[in-house]
């Protein structure tokens, strides 16, 4: 199981980055979307992978495995700030559709003027 | 007084000053008062500063030394200090002091121009860094006061601002000195370093160990460039006579009196611990000679007034910081008494530069010529300052000469060094000639200029510091003068140092030599039109002009190479961004070479119906974000993305991970509405044009490629990455054990993941939604602001129409059975919102995951019954200040808990306190408080959001 996913993982991520590396806007925009994913659940195999019960204080003493909440705080953390993020990218892309006429990356290529 | 209060005084008395300038900005404030009488109630405090840094004059000239310090960053041995010892007081007396002659004028000045106000503030802002540069008491005080005075000159210097010529000289006097500063912060922290303290105290003592360094080369050529640099020395020079371009109260403060001297102040000031080895003695010696001479000679070619006194100055400089590099007594007596007559003769000849250009509208000296009989007040004036600075009888200057000439004489020193000296003060002579002679006698050169004489309120601010020249050397007045100016060259040299004022010593060398200089100069003077068109004939080879503009060409050149490698497409960048970031994990890691011994592939043990599920799960996500991958039309995509997302969720569930699911849930849904009003949003040409080039176009084939292996690449990195932390770390992190144990105690939550989110880590928590509001209110600002450029229609918080097309957001009409549940639905999500709150310390959600489902109701609304009805509909749901309610009580909330805990964001269970009855599991507590807070925040960030994204475009209201 260790093994499937980590191989998951690494799939989301190369998809991702994949997305992210479209010409289309909103392809780019799934990718990042996917990117989070991803990094989520990377984050949550950094806790005590396939605990039995969640971390709750009613459960301690009983003897049982308990998810490792600490990880679980941070990708809560993780997962507004990143939504936070994809909804100003969001508005970016749309200003730079509106800006350029155009829903190709490619396009926009007179940034740097 | 105690010495805090004297130390602080002066400089807090200066941003008082500052304060009551600014306020002059406000339009009637401004209008009430002309700018001559504002300047007369802003000259009263450097006025007040001067008096109460001349207070404890008596006691330094005892040799005390006044301290302050705070400490700043003590674990890092950062502190703040001021140090007052006579030395510093020299300047800070001279920077006052001139600062109110200055304020007065520029006052004058600009009379008229009742927007001066900017110019007294960015004058009153210069002379409390100066202050501050030479009160103060550590590296990091210097430093931070070093660079305010870069800033603030620069802002002095471009005054004008739509002048190019200004801006260019402000710009190279701000490169050229600020980049001295650089090299004087790294000098500095040498010096620090070696000497185990950032404090002058320290510092100064420990000249043994600072000169035996190894560093000390290191240190003494950094600190010695950005001394130079301040200072004009050559061949840093150029940025002085370019700032010449600054208002003449700017010039006349900041190029005579008090910048430029800041080199001078600091070299001095390390003369203890840097100087007396022969590196310091060449260095200062050969800088200060070149820069005496380089100043000297372009000085007598300038056509310009102010050009004219810039390179005098630069001369001026130049004999200043040769001084400093001769170790004895003479030079150090040479050195305080050339820096008060510089200091008083410079800043009136400046100021009557001001009043000649101001009066007769040119400072050109080839148009100018017989003005004593329009002016004969600034003739007077002029003609006792440039007497001063000719170094002719019975002036200070004279004084300052003989010393100096004295000073050269002395048997250590080589001849060449009186040579230059002779011939420095013949040119200054034959210049103040050109100044004096050539512009107020003879006849008028150009009959088109006309001249009258300036008020009389101009005139004193530079009458005052020429009478002085004339008075100190006459009336030697008391004791404490000349104990003063020798308190201050023994605080610079470090050992006793005489100085007397008076004029004659008797025939001896150096009258001899000056009465050489004198001749000398007056030859020089009297051949001076040939000698100048002889000048102009060798060119400009001579200014190092070319130099400078080289470093900036060089430097356009560089960043041309740089432009060229970057050509503007973030997606290339990105794949070398990500092929570097696998090759250094490669290149560091090495090849991964634990085995794969105890994993079986595929490992499906299926131990129980969970690990089914895991596997579900798992596929889920794949497959769905394959097909984001496959799908060709964009929406299908999104939903594939959505459905991602969901998956997530699921693992999530199966972690187990409650309350993470149930953010992921709502946050991935929220995605989903934005995601598609955004696509909305999108002109359909374009989308249909960027979604069909996905795979058809040929060319694109090896670009596929390239992101494909790429991605595959990371992907590997992350999978291998991943494996190593399933396969191969502790289970617990070390902090869970103590969240576990003491959760319930010190939270009164059963959900530790809860607990850790709104207590133990509850700053992070504040920070989170701060950023998820800025993030909504970046949405909101960055859609207004197209909406104005790009000729989008307003957005925002405007006035709604009561009529309601009662059309939804894709400009059809819903269907009833849409409506129905969409007015039922906001209700109960409010209610859910507020039970998740209430209990979310020991169940599954919390304020965000309330705020987000409140923001899905709403979101929903936006979708059956369109913008405007539900704006119209829902006045309450004024984002900006849900989110400054939200965000304040966050914080308001924190802060009153440390009242009853000591712990900002603390726990405090307020029900229980006042013993309130509440049903069992819930606390009014300020967790409970600190929900609410997340949850408004949020609600007026999703808003913002949905407003901003789901507001119509000009097509679906055209259709409405």
């Amino acid at each position: 199981m260790e093994l499937l996913t980590a191989l998951t993982i690494g799939t989301l991520f190369a998809i991702g980055v994949f997305q992210l590396l479209r010409r289309n806007v909103i392809r780019s925009a799934i990718g990042l979307v996917i990117l989070a994913n991803a990094v989520n659940l990377f984050l949550l195999t950094t806790g005590a992978y396939l605990g039995e019960d969640p971390a709750y204080a009613t459960y301690t003493g009983v003897g049982q495995r308990i998810a490792d909440p600490l990880p679980q705080a941070l990708i809560l953390t993780a997962i507004v700030i990143s939504m936070g993020g994809t909804a100003f990218v969001l508005a970016m892309l749309y200003i730079i559709s509106a800006r350029y006429q155009t829903a190709n990356m490619d396009d926009v290529d007179n940034l740097k003027n | 007084m105690t010495q805090t209060t004297l130390l602080l005084a002066p400089l807090i008395t200066l941003l008082l000053g500052t304060a009551v300038g600014f306020a002059f900005s406000h339009p009637t404030l401004n209008a009430r008062l002309p700018i001559t009488r504002q300047a007369w109630l802003l000259a009263l405090f450097p006025l007040i500063a001067f008096i109460i840094l001349l207070l404890p004059v008596p006691a330094l000239n005892e040799g005390q030394i006044f301290l302050w310090r705070i400490e700043w960053l003590p674990s890092f041995g950062l502190q703040l200090g001021l140090y007052y010892d006579s030395w510093s007081a020299l300047f800070a007396l001279i920077i006052t002091f001139i600062g109110v002659l200055i304020v007065i004028y520029a006052g004058q000045y600009f009379n008229g121009q009742q927007d001066a106000w900017r110019f007294q503030v960015y004058t009153l802002l210069f002379m409390t860094s100066m202050l501050g540069l030479v009160m103060a008491g550590d590296v990091l005080t210097l430093f931070i006061f070093w660079e305010g005075t870069s800033i603030t000159s620069y802002l002095l210097i471009a005054y004008k601002y739509k002048d190019p010529e200004a801006r260019a000289g402000a710009f190279r006097s701000l490169f050229i000195t600020g980049g001295g500063g650089i090299a004087l912060l790294a000098g500095l922290l040498f010096v620090s370093y070696v000497s185990g303290s950032t404090q002058w105290t320290e510092i100064l003592s420990s000249g043994d160990q600072l000169r035996s360094s190894e560093f000390y080369n290191v240190m003494l050529a950094l600190v010695a460039f950005g001394a130079f640099a301040k200072s004009a020395q050559f061949p840093a020079h150029i940025w002085l006579p370019g700032a010449m371009s600054a208002p003449t109260p700017a010039s006349a403060y900041l190029h005579s009196a008090t910048m430029v001297k800041a080199g001078i102040y600091l070299m001095a000031r390390l003369n203890p611990a840097l100087g007396f080895t022969s590196q310091w003695f060449f260095l200062l010696t050969v800088v200060g000679m070149a820069t005496m001479l380089c100043g000297a000679y372009l000085g007598l070619k300038q056509k310009d007034l102010k050009g004219l006194l810039a390179y005098s100055t630069i001369a001026q400089l130049g004999i200043l910081m040769m001084l400093i590099g001769q170790e004895d007594e003479e030079s150090y007596k040479a050195l305080v008494i050339g820096i008060v007559a510089h200091a008083l003769y410079k800043s009136a000849l400046f100021m009557v530069a001001g009043i000649i250009d101001h009066e007769t509208g040119t400072r050109d000296i080839t148009r100018l010529g017989g003005l004593r009989r329009a002016m004969p007040v600034s003739f007077a004036i002029a003609l006792l300052a440039g007497l001063s600075m000719a170094g002719l009888p019975p002036m200070f200057g004279f004084l300052a000469k003989e010393t100096l000439l004295a000073a050269t004489l002395h048997p250590n020193l080589q001849p060449v060094l009186a040579a230059v000296s002779v011939f420095t003060g013949a040119l200054m002579l034959a210049q103040a000639g050109l100044f004096v002679i050539d512009t107020f006698l003879g006849q008028p050169r150009d009959p088109t200029v006309h001249a009258h004489e300036a008020p009389q309120t101009m005139l004193l601010s530079p009458a005052i510091p020429a009478a002085l020249s004339l008075i100190i050397v006459l009336l030697p007045g008391p004791k404490e003068e000349s104990a003063f100016l020798a308190a201050a060259a023994a605080a610079a040299f470090g050992s006793k140092v005489k100085v007397s004022l008076a004029l004659f010593h008797g025939l001896n060398a150096p009258l001899l030599l000056s009465i050489i200089a004198i001749t000398l100069g007056s030859v020089i003077w009297y051949f001076r039109w040939p000698l100048r068109a002889w000048q102009d004939r060798l060119g400009a080879t001579l200014t190092f002009n070319r130099l400078y503009t080289g470093v900036l060409a060089a430097m356009d050149k560089g960043g041309f190479v740089a432009t060229r490698l970057q050509q503007g497409k973030l997606r290339t960048y990105l794949v070398i961004m990500i092929l570097a970031a696998v090759s250094l994990v490669f290149f560091f890691m090495g090849w991964p070479t634990y085995s794969l011994a105890g994993l079986t592939w595929p490992g499906l043990d299926f131990p129980g119906e969970m690990a089914l599920l895991r596997f579900f799960s798992l596929l889920v996500v794949t497959g769905s974000a394959l097909a984001t991958l496959v799908l060709n039309r964009d929406f299908y995509a999104i939903l594939a993305m959505s459905a991602m997302g969901l998956g997530t969720a699921v693992w999530f569930v199966l972690e187990p991970a409650p309350d993470v699911a149930l953010v992921q849930i709502v946050v991935d849904i929220l995605s989903l509405v934005i995601l598609v009003l955004t696509l909305a949003k999108l002109p359909r040409a374009q989308r249909l044009k960027a979604q069909r080039m996905r795979w058809a176009e040929r060319p694109s084939r090896p670009l596929l490629l390239r992101d494909a292996i790429a991605s595959i690449a990371i992907g590997c990195v992350v999978a291998l990455i991943t494996l190593t932390a399933l396969t191969s770390r502790p289970r617990l992190s070390q902090v869970t054990p103590y969240y576990i144990a003491n959760a319930k105690e010190e939270t009164g939550a059963a959900d530790i993941v809860g607990a850790i989110i709104v207590d133990f880590r509850a700053m992070d928590t504040l920070i989170e939604i701060t950023v998820f509001s800025l993030a909504g209110l970046g949405v909101f600002t960055l859609l207004n602001y197209a909406a104005r450029t790009h000729g989008d229609h307003a957005q925002g918080e405007k006035k709604v129409r009561r009529t309601f097309s009662t059309l939804g957001i894709g400009g059809r009409r819903a269907s009833p059975f849409l409506r129905a549940p969409a007015y039922a639905l906001l209700p109960v999500a409010l209610v859910l919102g507020i039970v998740q709150m209430m209990f979310g310390h020991d169940q599954p959600g919390d304020g965000f995951t309330a705020g987000v489902v409140i923001g899905l109701a709403v979101a929903l609304w936006y979708v059956v019954f369109g913008y405007t009805e539900t704006r119209a509909r829902l006045p309450w749901l004024r984002a900006s200040a849900l989110i400054a309610v939200g965000v304040l009580l966050a914080i308001v909330n924190g802060i009153i808990v440390t009242l009853f805990t000591d712990h900002f964001l603390g726990n405090v269970d307020y029900g229980e306190l006042v013993g309130l009855p509440l049903p069992g599991g819930f606390h009014i507590s300020s967790s409970f408080l600190f929900e609410i807070a997340i949850c408004l925040a949020v609600l007026g960030s999703a808003t913002h959001m949905l407003n901003a994204l789901g507001h119509p475009g000009e097509e679906e209201e055209g259709t409405a």
